[in-house]
């Protein structure tokens, strides 16, 4: 199939990448760009070890046809470390135990960024929901939620993210 | 798993959406947020030559409030917006309860309320890989000829799974379709056929375009129940929305609808001349699950047994209105 | 040892509490995030499935649409020609037999003559990209004589014909009958008897990670042909997966490399070869290109190697007093078509009803039988997990019918460790009472058992599990675990283990051994892991046996080395070798360590047994900066200092690795592991299995509640005290308890695999449903540490033991709760209902389709029909019954 000039915002940067149509976001940004923080869990969009966000929003990148994403901003994974150093919330998920064979953990990373950009200081119910929309099969999601309390104490005190 | 090739077409106007329909229709499969199409897509489900993504039609987004008291929304609007929409919550809770139980807070990021209404009915004889569905030697709803749900007979079963229409279909709920013709506004509960293949009315050149709530439904008190398995990501194996409308204790207006059970969601018929003029009660809402119950047809399309879930429309039916009556 | 004489003096005195203090540790203890952590977080490491190569090749894999049939033919001809295809590999390709058992080698990587299952391999396409060879996979003309399949276990123990092995009659992989002591005495002497049938339905892995595998060939530098083979592969097991691929492609073990990259989940669903790993090189070979075939998630469910489904008819007998006189199971896997772990699987079945409580007579009736489903295996928890959710549901009735409050039943029934039980298991650490203790403590067991609202219930099971296998599965006197050292003149240490990090923690684990064992800082040390050409052999993990084996071993490498250096420090500092102190990046005489003075006890923990300091973030003290920063610079200077300076008191942890290597030349160290003979177990057939060096030991109560209109069950709270021997890392081991619990609780309540006339109705994280966060309760993880005295500083499992008492411990809730007692998993709402209604009397209603979940007979199939008997005109092209397909024909 005849391949088509496209460009992707990703992390900051705009690349010109040459995909079939039919590509997935997921694959585009794993094969072309070598991106490969995201992963691919499932096929039937149900384990979110694949979630990104565009323009800010949590989304499934094995869900979105990758042309579909221009003119877009693209954040994965590899995005989210702060000036080369572990954002608060990876450095919590490392001390807490929130990944263990981290497969899930880029996928729940987005997934976090997202409910704190929209809710800084959420109720553990609240961060209950939000997790729900990705699986996790090592963890039992108990750590997360102290890792996710230990970020926002260290955002808080100012201690681990460098802003 | 690689999708099925096809050109893909990102228009920027309702016009221009229809004109590609129109140019390519038959061979062409709209996708918004993608959540039901692309895992099918996968499947070999679908394989179309074209794709149409509308999600770049700002004029399909939103929430608007109608001068005359109703709502229109934009098929396009994600779930999680309509979610989040403080006017729905006010005046459409059953709707803001149902999106909110739709797969998960991702998923509603990404799928929309036209997808939801238009969601392809689903069954675990179907929606599954190509190389599976050789294994079982393929259904009516794709590629062959006999029902594994009924194998008796040459009706598609495939249940119809998305948690809002119930609740529009409460709301009295129209919308707006456009095609090559112009535009045209139809009710809810007339947009599905009750067939599990050919399930909704709906032109390949045609497109969902526009939600509209009227007026007279706003207001009304509403509940959601979904049976599921799982608190989250999991489509509905049983559904009941229901609508009413107080006056003086006593029930002016009602309306009760079900999904996940039947090839359509539906209106419970009935249900109004049984809860209308009367208070809620125990035994009434009893009765209405009874009703519910017998209009809902689950075969093995799903997880969990039929009997099961016709039982839990039962039960949910019941405890819907007496959570309505509530306060 | 200081830690043998507190441990004798626990034992003396009784006391459970006695620990050592946390000032006799530097590294062990503490909290300490996994080495490769931030990997994780920032998605920079690397799974096999994010490796490329140059000319890198998608392999794709044909499998087989019946369940069993007989290959008439496979003509590839068509899909060799379409472009983009670089090579199409079948079964006579590489049709060496094979299997994880040396008595299971029933498994071809690509079908020779049968298939056997829905999802069996046939044929795999190697191209240019995923679509390619996925259309190629269409053109694959394969003729198939369908054969009559066998699906229910016990319609297949009467298969006469058609078997599925040729070999095994009855489709009987294997069966096991023993006895030990005197089961019908025991029973006679009973005052109560249970007797009851249970069934447990399938559930597997479901590892996040699909499995994938990259298999790249190098040339011969002198013939030009391929030579060496690497594989990276998403595996337990890398060095079962050299030796197989040896086997199947009949090249020497030393010309095949297998490197584990991370690996996302096993479970024990990558615990053995799964048919990608070897086709991937057989596709390789036949390309002369690097494949690399990732599964699909529908593939990893026909790869399955998951928990069989098993029909336990058990019976138990206890006096009035509680104690047990009697067990006698008989036991039904069902194991899919393939051996995989099946024999290993059937006798822990029975073996392991043994070491938690002191039962004197057990009768135990194990078959592992063949069905025409994807083969089952190894999963947490192997083989116990099912019936303990028996035994520990009936323990339960058999309390109520002698009116014993259920926590009590189970302390009656305590093994004496140390001890030799009836089956042969030696037991020696032996934490269950305390963990008993415990539980009944933190959950209010006392005063709320009984006495909830309706509804509302508490329930309690316990369990246990090895802690690594006494017996390889190879049957060779091979050590089972290996470690090399080797420290450089900058003082840092490199340790080479074959041990597996499948997100366990071994690598950690590893380190923190190594670490504490030669008393330098944890930054010095780097884990280089199962790579079988850099890392000596380790059997892999499974059946947890990677802290106690490879930790063991990790020890003795460490002692050795530490030897050297202690001679080396010894001269400077004018002492013996035997008293010369490591710790803290030190080396020093004996009365000059800080701690040695007045280190108060740190716990890691705080009063509320909760809150951790950041294990990064306070701990590196100067001495450990030092090591890492300044070992460069400071080199040269050092060894001008020492030159000058005359005999001292104390050293650098480099300074003392200079002098050592000054003075031996390189140091490097080995260790290695073998279980002890006594810890091998008895001498009957079978035997072979069950045997640790040592058990963990869990006992739960979960908190529920029933929706009893709906049968929903909800967990509230579980309370998990897990022995664990000691906790090395006490975030890592809560970790690990959480998620058996968890993972136990998908088991009870969502999780299951659903067949109709083996199709797999659910093959996807969509419908096979593991827990989400919102259903996830919260989970106590309590740990108790009993010391075991062989174990790596007292160490044993903290894996998989508390899966198993998880779904008992839910099932004697939901008798709390309503009443009912369900012998069927999981407790699905529909049949939960079923049991309430029944036991209401009310309208009946067939909610499960005639299986009574309380006392179930059969395993219940999907509603519908599979097999299509129409014969329309929209039959699709690729519908393997349409009749006027060419079957097999040429184009």
């Amino acid at each position: 199939m005849k391949k088509e000039l496209i460009e992707l915002r990703v992390n900051r940067r705009t690349h010109e990448i040459a995909i079939e149509p039919n590509m997935l976001l997921l694959d585009a940004l794993r094969q072309t760009l070598g991106l490969t923080g995201s992963k691919r869990g499932c096929d039937d969009s149900s384990c979110g070890a694949c979630t990104v966000l565009i323009d800010g929003t949590a989304m499934l990148s094995c869900t979105l046809l990758a042309a579909s994403c221009q003119d877009q901003e693209i954040t994965t994974i590899e995005g989210v470390s702060e000036h080369g150093s572990l954002a608060a919330i990876q450095k919590a998920y490392g001390d807490w135990g929130g990944a263990q064979c981290g497969y899930c953990t880029p996928g729940f990373i987005m997934t976090v960024k997202s409910l704190l950009a929209d809710n800084p200081n959420p109720t553990e119910t609240e961060i209950r929901a939000a997790l729900s929309s990705n699986l996790c099969r090592c963890t039992g999601y108990s750590q997360m939620y102290e890792a996710i309390r230990a970020a926002l104490d260290a955002e808080r005190k100012g201690i681990a993210a460098v802003r | 798993m690689s999708l099925p090739e096809f050109k893909l077409q990102r228009p920027h106007s309702i016009d221009e959406a229809i004109e590609y329909l129109a140019k390519y229709a038959g061979d062409v499969r709209v996708i918004a947020g993608g959540t039901d199409l692309i895992p099918s897509m996968r499947q070999k489900l679908f394989e179309p030559k074209y794709v149409l993504d509308v999600r770049g039609i700002s004029e399909l987004r939103g929430v608007h409030a109608q001068p005359d008291g109703g709502v229109m929304i934009g098929a396009s609007t994600t779930l999680s917006a309509v979610e989040k929409s403080e006017f729905l919550r006010q005046n459409y809770p059953v709707l803001t309860e149902a999106a909110r139980t739709v797969a998960s807070p991702v998923l509603r990021n990404m799928g929309t309320i036209g997808g939801n209404i238009c969601l392809d009915t689903r069954c675990l004889w179907y929606n599954q890989s190509l190389a599976w569905r050789k294994g079982c030697g393929f259904c009516i709803k794709k590629d062959g000829d006999l029902c594994h749900v009924a194998p008796g007979g040459t009706k598609c079963w495939a249940v119809f799974s998305a948690d809002t229409p119930p609740a529009l279909l409460c709301l009295n709920a129209e919308i707006e379709i456009a095609g090559p013709a112009g535009t045209r506004r139809v009710g809810l509960a007339g947009f599905y056929t009750g067939l599990g293949d050919n399930y909704r009315k709906l032109q390949a050149n045609e497109l969902v375009t526009r939600v509209f709530l009227p007026k007279s439904s706003a207001g009304m008190r509403g509940v959601y129940r979904k049976l599921r398995i799982r608190g989250s990501i999991d489509y509905p194996l049983a559904g009941v929305a229901i609508a009413i409308r107080r006056s003086n204790g006593h029930i002016a207006d009602a309306q009760i609808a079900m999904t996940a059970v039947n090839p359509s969601p539906m209106l419970v018929k009935g249900a109004g001349e049984m809860l209308v003029g009367r208070a809620i009660d125990e035994t009434l809402a009893e009765s209405a699950g009874d009703l519910a119950a017998r209009i809902a047809k689950p075969l093995t399309t799903s997880a969990l047994t039929p009997e099961y879930r016709r039982e839990m429309i039962r039960v949910f039916t019941k405890r819907a209105l007496l959570e309505a009556a509530k306060n | 040892m200081k830690s043998r004489a507190l441990l004798d003096r626990a034992a003396e005195g009784g006391c459970p509490h006695v620990r050592l203090q946390m000032s006799d540790f530097s590294i062990i203890g503490k909290a300490t995030a996994m080495v490769d952590a931030a990997e994780k977080t920032t998605g920079t490491g690397k799974y096999t499935d994010d490796l490329a190569l140059p000319g890198m090749l998608v392999g794709k894999i044909l499998h087989s649409p019946y369940p069993h049939a007989r290959i008439k033919s496979i003509d590839t001809r068509r899909a060799e020609r379409l472009d983009g295809v670089v090579a199409v590999a079948v079964g006579k390709d590489a049709p060496n037999p094979f299997g994880i058992l040396p008595v299971g080698h029933d498994e071809h990587a690509l079908a020779l003559d049968k298939v056997r299952y829905v999802g069996d391999n046939v044929a795999c396409v190697a191209a240019v990209s995923e679509s390619i060879a996925e259309q190629a996979l269409e053109l694959i003309d394969v003729d198939y004589e369908v054969l009559p399949s066998y699906f229910d276990p016990e319609e297949s123990m009467k298969a006469e014909a058609d078997l599925i092995h040729e070999n095994k009659p009855h489709n009987i992989e294997k069966d096991y009958h023993h006895v030990f002591g005197d089961p019908e005495k025991g029973f006679a002497e009973a005052d109560q008897i249970c007797e009851a049938r249970f069934l447990a339905n399938e559930v597997t892995h479901a590892a996040m990670e699909p499995h994938s595998t990259l298999a790249s060939f190098e040339l011969d530098p002198h013939t030009g042909n391929l030579g060496r083979l690497t594989v990276w592969s998403s595996t337990q097991v890398p060095y079962y997966l050299q030796h197989k691929l040896s086997l199947v492609l009949e090249m020497p073990m030393s010309q095949i490399r297998v490197i584990k990259p991370l690996v996302g989940g096993g479970f024990g669903g990558k615990s053995e070869v799964i048919p990608l790993e070897i086709i991937a090189a057989i596709a390789a070979r036949k390309a002369k290109a690097p494949v690399k075939i990732t599964y699909t998630r529908e593939e990893v469910f026909w790869a399955h190697r998951g928990r069989p489904r098993t029909i336990i008819d058990l019976k138990t007998g206890v006096k009035n007093d509680g104690r047990i006189t009697a067990v006698k199971a008989r036991v039904v896997q069902d194991g899919g078509a393939y051996c995989s772990y099946g024999v290993v699987t059937i006798l822990y079945s029975g073996a392991l009803l043994g070491a938690l409580y002191d039962i004197p007579n057990i009768q135990y009736d194990g078959y592992r039988v063949l069905t025409n489903k994807p083969a089952c295996g190894a999963m947490r928890g192997h083989g116990t997990v099912n019936v303990r959710f028996a035994f520990e549901s009936q323990l339960d009735e058999l309390a109520q019918k002698i009116g014993m409050d259920p926590a009590e039943i189970r302390q009656r029934n305590l093994l004496q460790p140390p001890c030799i039980t009836v089956n042969g298991l030696r037991v020696q650490s032996y934490g269950l009472p305390e963990c008993i203790e415990k539980i009944v403590e933190r959950s209010g067991w006392r005063e709320r058992k009984g006495k909830l609202p309706q509804g509302h219930g508490l329930g309690i099971a316990c369990s246990h599990y090895v802690s690594g296998a006494a017996n390889s599965i190879i049957r060779s006197d091979m050590p089972h675990s290996t470690v090399n050292i080797k420290i450089d003149r900058d003082g840092g240490v490199v340790v080479y283990t074959g041990a597996s990090e499948i997100g366990q923690g071994s690598d950690t684990m590893t380190a923190q051994v190594a670490a504490e064992a030669l008393g330098c800082s944890l930054s010095r040390v780097r884990v280089v892991a199962a790579d079988t050409d850099l890392t000596p052999i380790d059997i892999g993990s499974y059946s947890s046996r990677v802290t106690f084996m490879a930790g063991n071993a990790t020890l003795r490498a460490a002692t050795e080395v530490k030897k050297l250096i202690a001679a080396a420090a010894a001269k400077k500092m004018n002492c013996a070798p035997e008293e010369v102190i490591f710790r803290d990046d030190l080396v020093c005489k004996p009365g000059t360590h800080a701690s040695e003075q007045a280190a108060p006890a740190q716990d890691p923990r705080g009063l509320d047994g909760r809150e951790r300091p950041s294990p990064h973030g306070t701990e590196n003290s100067a001495t450990s900066v030092s090591g890492r920063v300044e070992g460069q610079i400071l080199r040269g200077s050092l060894q001008q200092k020492r030159k000058e300076e005359g005999p001292k008191d104390a050293m650098t942890f480099e300074e003392a690795v200079v002098a050592a290597i000054d003075f031996h030349g390189a140091l490097t160290g080995t260790g290695s592991y073998a279980p002890p003979q006594q810890a091998r177990g008895g001498k009957h057939k079978g035997a072979g299995v069950g045997p640790s060096p040592a058990y963990s030991y869990s006992a739960q109560v979960a908190e529920v509640s029933v929706d009893e209109e709906t049968g929903e069950v909800t967990v509230h709270k579980v309370w998990a005290a897990h022995d664990c021997g000691r906790a090395l890392n006490p975030v890592a081991v809560e970790g690990q308890i959480i998620g058996s619990v968890w993972m136990g609780m998908g088991q009870a309540l969502t999780e299951e695999m659903i067949w109709k006339d083996g199709m797999l109705m659910n093959p996807g994280l969509l419908e096979y449903r593991s827990p989400a966060s919102v259903e996830s309760p919260e989970i106590e993880p309590i740990i108790v540490e009993s010391i075991d005295p062989e174990g790596p500083f007292g160490a044993k499992e903290c894996s998989e033991g508390s899966l198993a008492a998880t779904i008992p411990a839910i099932a004697n809730a939901i008798y709390d709760a309503v009443g009912i007692r369900l012998h069927e998993s999981p407790f699905t709402p529909e049949r939960v209902l079923a049991a309430l209604r029944a036991k209401k009397n009310s309208k009946p209603l067939n909610l499960t389709e005639g299986v009574d979940p309380t006392q179930p007979d059969r395993f219940r199939e999907h509603g519908g029909a599979l097999w299509f008997k129409g014969k329309g005109p929209r039959r699709h092209e690729l519908d393997p019954a349409r009749s006027e397909a060419p079957a097999g024909g040429a184009d």
